[in-house]
């Protein structure tokens, strides 16, 4: 009943009204969500566009929607003008770095948190827990004079170390491991495993579908990070691409949108194509996250 | 003595758990808990960015903010921007994720549709809305031009800066609430909505009774996570308009900004960022209190 | 050798005792049986023999050395769980050899060829390639002994094994243990709460009850002469019928005074108020006038070639069990008969066997 779509219109009389009526429904569903996701994509779709016309289009009215002529030149323009290679070297290395570190600490913290019996640890998990209460956007002022008294400023270290522990991840890495059985865990030490043993044939193998997500997750969120990356770093050497591209922005203040869009376009795309290729992984991830 | 046994084997186990935790713990006391006390010691004194001179002020940080126009302007903003944009963005977020909880044909692609924008850096995306705003040649004022209304200097016109913002919040972060929603609406068991149509309830009043109730968890979840979200706002101010026009979207996070790395008074952007803290944390207990009461647990 | 000895192995949690002071030897090749009902702490010993659980005061010694204290994998013990535990993200053959790299130094070629020899015992050479999921209950179960045979342990640890089975797998796996036990030659110690498992598997079955062990020997010395009320009633179905008893001196022996009947009997038993416990089968159904006592039938049920009746006789009930010729109508007046000779009696206050009957 549910496949029937809108375009089995002749309902043999017996099955009644309803299929016809879902599907007119369903039809409906379709002609209120189409203008949306076209609202919702437009911004996409500018970028697109703009990064592929030419400069003076941009500023006349009634130039019309599509470029006259698709200037690719533009790309290259856009990627001669700051160091983007660099950039994203710089991008990958400190979202790499953060990850690597994360994922280490948040698998021994939660190991601990949910196999190990030990005093102060409700304390101890409610400041994990807090943690996700206070963002870099909270405690950014403070964390900028500790890492300018550590004397890591501008260096890619300055951007990773207030990332190093989450309490999200223990949080979410935490309740994986506590799906898992606990004979599965007495098997591994009667086959002679340690903690160490037990945490890495046993545990990280079976909670990988967590480990994924919450990589994810943290790719993203670093990977566009803005304002923390933009206060502990004041030379190119050490920027990240967003911050190049915010730099860009304001260097040119609007004057050519062309060859802003194209840099866009090279800053987004990392993050869109993996998304599009990997589209269920990176919704599950997401939604994963929100269920508790 | 056998006794001492199991005592030395509950303090191995208690070793290894300190041992697995300190390396998170070295860093969340470094870079949250510390830089929190420390805002708060900060408040007291008046230090300068790059001075060790601290000099003790009492209040007088608490007392300047209270007459400071520019604070209340900035607080007000940012009670504004959270106070409208939470609830829209979940509403939106809401209703997409019921329409997509089907089996819709393109459900697919509506759904990355709306989710692709949480993958913009929010710098590009900050941009790319200056763009669309923009008052001579944005695709927005042409579009309104085509119907006959005048020309708004959106991001210019301290009316509807902020607003301007908002709209754009919604579209940057409703496709994430959408897909949290929508992963809880797939955990409502469906005979209890064929319950429902078999007592002739309408669609609507499934959604109010049913649907909602059930994944008010979620949706508290999900308010709490666009508070948290909320403080981002400052890479949009930060990049679409510096504060501006007349402060018309300066907002605490960029205040504090302004105050901390432009006049280096780190003693008053830490009374505040102490004070910023309070607004996100009362408003997270507020509605703990007045969501969490209601809240119907599916199951556990 | 393979010898296991728990001398008054205790264990509490929490200052909460649960297991008090169990003194129990399990002989080199025998097929020990630990039974009693949930909560009762059989589980908690067999993970104190493994090393799971703290031992919190008494010895364990496997083949004489001390190992109270030791490492699980230095017991030399392997063990078969409830869940059978097999690593989901390893194949059935990875699941069999990971414990034996770890916990010995044998070649991949002896490691393999353990495996191989393992699975043809257990008729599962053709799922090594597979994964948990892939496999049914009782192909899981296989597995999971497999990972234990390979080890060779000293002892093998069964922690209620069949219980995920159905109805019929169980019994099919039952006689397959019982096989591997005989042809290998392994000691064993297995925890069960279903007494017709350990009545069927056990050489000796040790019945705990509220963290203390009652009784320990062979399966029908238990079922002929328990040691007292908790194990007359636990072993056998349906269970043991008491019925309450006076006992007076009357010359040489004494006299049996229930509320409805009064019989002698030739020995003293050494208390006044005791249980006289009675089997099913034990009880014979006469004609009217011929019976010891007279008694209510409140129901009868039959299961296939036998009935059992519940009869009321004064305040007691007991169950009998008769051919489906013989059963009673529910609501019938009967006249019945102990078998005396192999009833027993037992202590009412102390609920302990009596010597004599």
């Amino acid at each position: 009943m549910t496949s029937l779509s809108s375009e089995t219109t002749s309902v043999p009389v017996l099955t009644g009204p309803r299929p016809a009526l879902a599907a007119l429904r369903r039809g409906w569903l379709h002609l209120v969500l189409v203008p949306i996701a076209l609202l919702w994509l437009s911004p996409l779709l500018w970028i697109l566009v703009t990064s592929l016309k030419a400069r003076t289009e941009v500023f006349d009215p009634a130039a019309g929607f599509w470029p006259q002529a698709l200037e690719w030149g533009n790309y290259p323009a856009a990627l001669s003008v700051a160091p983007f290679g660099t950039y994203l070297v710089n991008s990958i290395l400190v979202t790499g770095g953060i990850l690597v570190a994360q994922l280490t600490t948040i698998t021994l913290a939660a190991y601990a948190f949910a196999r190990l019996n030990f005093p102060g640890k409700n304390l101890l998990f409610t400041l994990f827990l807090l943690q996700i209460m206070f963002p870099i956007y909270a405690t950014f002022l403070t964390n900028f004079v500790t890492v300018r008294e550590l004397g890591i400023l501008n260096s890619l270290p300055a951007m990773i170390v207030p990332f190093v522990a989450s309490g999200y991840g223990t949080f979410m890495l935490r309740q994986a491991f506590r799906q898992v059985p606990t004979e599965l865990a007495d098997a591994a030490r009667l086959d002679g495993c340690g903690h160490f043993g037990i945490l890495w044939h046993v545990y990280l193998p079976l909670v990988k579908p967590t480990l994924i997500a919450f990589g994810i997750i943290t790719v993203v969120t670093h990977w566009n990070d803005y304002m923390w990356p933009l206060l502990v770093t004041n030379s190119e050497g050490v920027r990240t691409l967003p911050i190049g591209l915010g730099l860009l922005a304001k260097s040119d203040s609007g004057a050519d949108w062309t060859r802003l869009m194209a840099a866009t376009v090279v800053v987004v795309s990392p993050l869109l194509l993996l998304f599009v290729i990997f589209q269920r992984r990176f919704v599950d991830s997401f939604m994963h996250a929100g269920l508790k | 003595m056998v006794v001492g046994a199991t005592l030395q084997a509950r303090i191995r186990e208690a070793g290894l758990a300190y041992l697995l935790l300190l390396p998170s713990l070295v860093f969340l006391a470094a870079f949250t808990y510390w830089p929190i006390l420390r805002s708060i010691w900060f408040s007291f004194h008046d230090v300068v960015l790059g001075d060790s001179k601290i000099i003790w002020l009492g209040l007088e940080n608490y007392q300047r903010l209270w007459e400071d126009r520019l604070f209340w302007k900035a607080f007000g903003n940012t009670a504004f921007y959270t106070i409208i944009t939470i609830p829209v963005a979940i509403t939106c977020a809401l209703l997409m994720a019921v329409a997509l909880d089907s089996k819709l044909r393109g459900m697919a692609i509506y759904r990355s549709a709306f989710f692709y924008p949480v993958m913009i850096p929010s710098v590009a995306a900050g941009m790319v809305w200056v763009f669309l705003y923009s008052a001579s040649y944005g695709p927005i004022n042409q579009g309104l031009r085509l119907i006959g209304l005048p020309d708004t200097a959106w991001l210019y016109d301290s009316t509807w800066a902020l607003p301007a913002i908002m709209v754009m919040s919604v579209w940057k972060y409703s496709g994430y609430f959408m897909l949290i929603l929508l992963a809880a609406l797939k955990l409502v068991p469906s005979d209890l909505y064929e319950a429902a149509r078999l007592d002739g309830v309408s669609a609507w009043h499934r959604l109010i009774h049913i649907t909602l109730p059930l994944i008010s968890p979620t949706l508290y979840f999900v308010v709490i996570i666009g508070l948290l979200h909320s403080y981002q706002i400052f890479d949009y101010v930060y990049v679409m308009t510096h504060g501006g026009p007349a402060d018309a979207t300066n907002v605490l996070t960029f205040y504090i900004y302004q105050n901390g790395f432009q006049y280096q008074d780190i003693g008053y952007a830490s009374t505040l960022a102490n004070v910023l803290l309070l607004f996100v944390g009362g408003l997270i207990a507020v509605i703990a209190t007045v969501f969490g009461r209601r809240i119907h647990y599916l199951g556990r | 050798m393979a010898e296991v000895v728990l001398k008054g192995v205790s264990k509490a949690y929490a200052g909460r005792p649960t297991v008090h002071a169990v003194d129990l030897t399990v002989a080199d090749k025998e097929f020990m049986v630990l039974v009693g009902p949930s909560g009762c702490g059989k589980s908690t010993t067999l993970r104190m023999i493994a090393g799971l659980e703290d031992i919190t005061s008494g010895r364990l010694l496997i083949d004489g050395a001390d190992v109270t204290h030791a490492q699980p994998q230095k017991r030399d013990i392997a063990m078969v769980f409830q869940s059978y535990a097999l690593y989901p993200h390893m194949t059935a053959y990875r699941n069999m050899a990971f414990g034996l790299l770890k916990t010995t130094n044998l070649g991949k070629v002896e490691v393999d060829r353990r495996i191989r020899e393992a699975a043809e015992i257990l008729h599962i050479t053709h799922l090594l390639d597979r994964k948990p999921n892939q496999l049914s209950g009782g192909e899981r179960q296989r597995v999971a002994i497999g990972r234990a045979l390979v080890r060779q342990p000293k002892v093998f640890l069964f922690d209620e094994p069949l219980s995920n089975l159905d109805a019929k797998l169980r019994t099919r796996m039952r006689g397959e243990l019982k096989r591997l036990h005989k042809e290998l030659g392994l000691t064993v110690i297995y925890v069960t709460h279903d007494q017709i498992e350990a009545m069927t598997l056990g050489t000796r079955v040790a019945i705990l009850s509220e963290g203390r062990l009652q009784q320990v020997g062979p399966p029908m010395e238990l079922y002929m002469r328990p040691a007292n009320t908790f194990v007359a009633t636990f072993i056998g179905t349906p269970e043991m019928s008491l019925l309450r008893c006076a006992v007076t001196p009357d010359g040489e022996g004494s006299l049996l005074q229930h509320e409805r009947f009064t019989t002698t009997l030739a020995a003293r038993p050494g208390a006044a108020d005791v249980f006289l416990g009675v089997r099913p089968e034990e009880i014979r159904l006469t004609r009217p006038a011929e019976g010891m006592t007279r008694g209510i039938v409140e129901r009868t049920e039959l299961i296939g070639s036998e009935a059992l009746a519940e009869i009321l006789i004064g305040q007691d009930r007991i169950v009998a069990r008769m051919p489906v010729s013989e059963a009673p109508e529910s609501g019938a007046e009967v006249s019945l008969s102990f078998d005396l000779t192999r009833a027993r009696l037992f202590d009412a206050t102390s609920g302990r066997a009596l010597a004599a009957i």
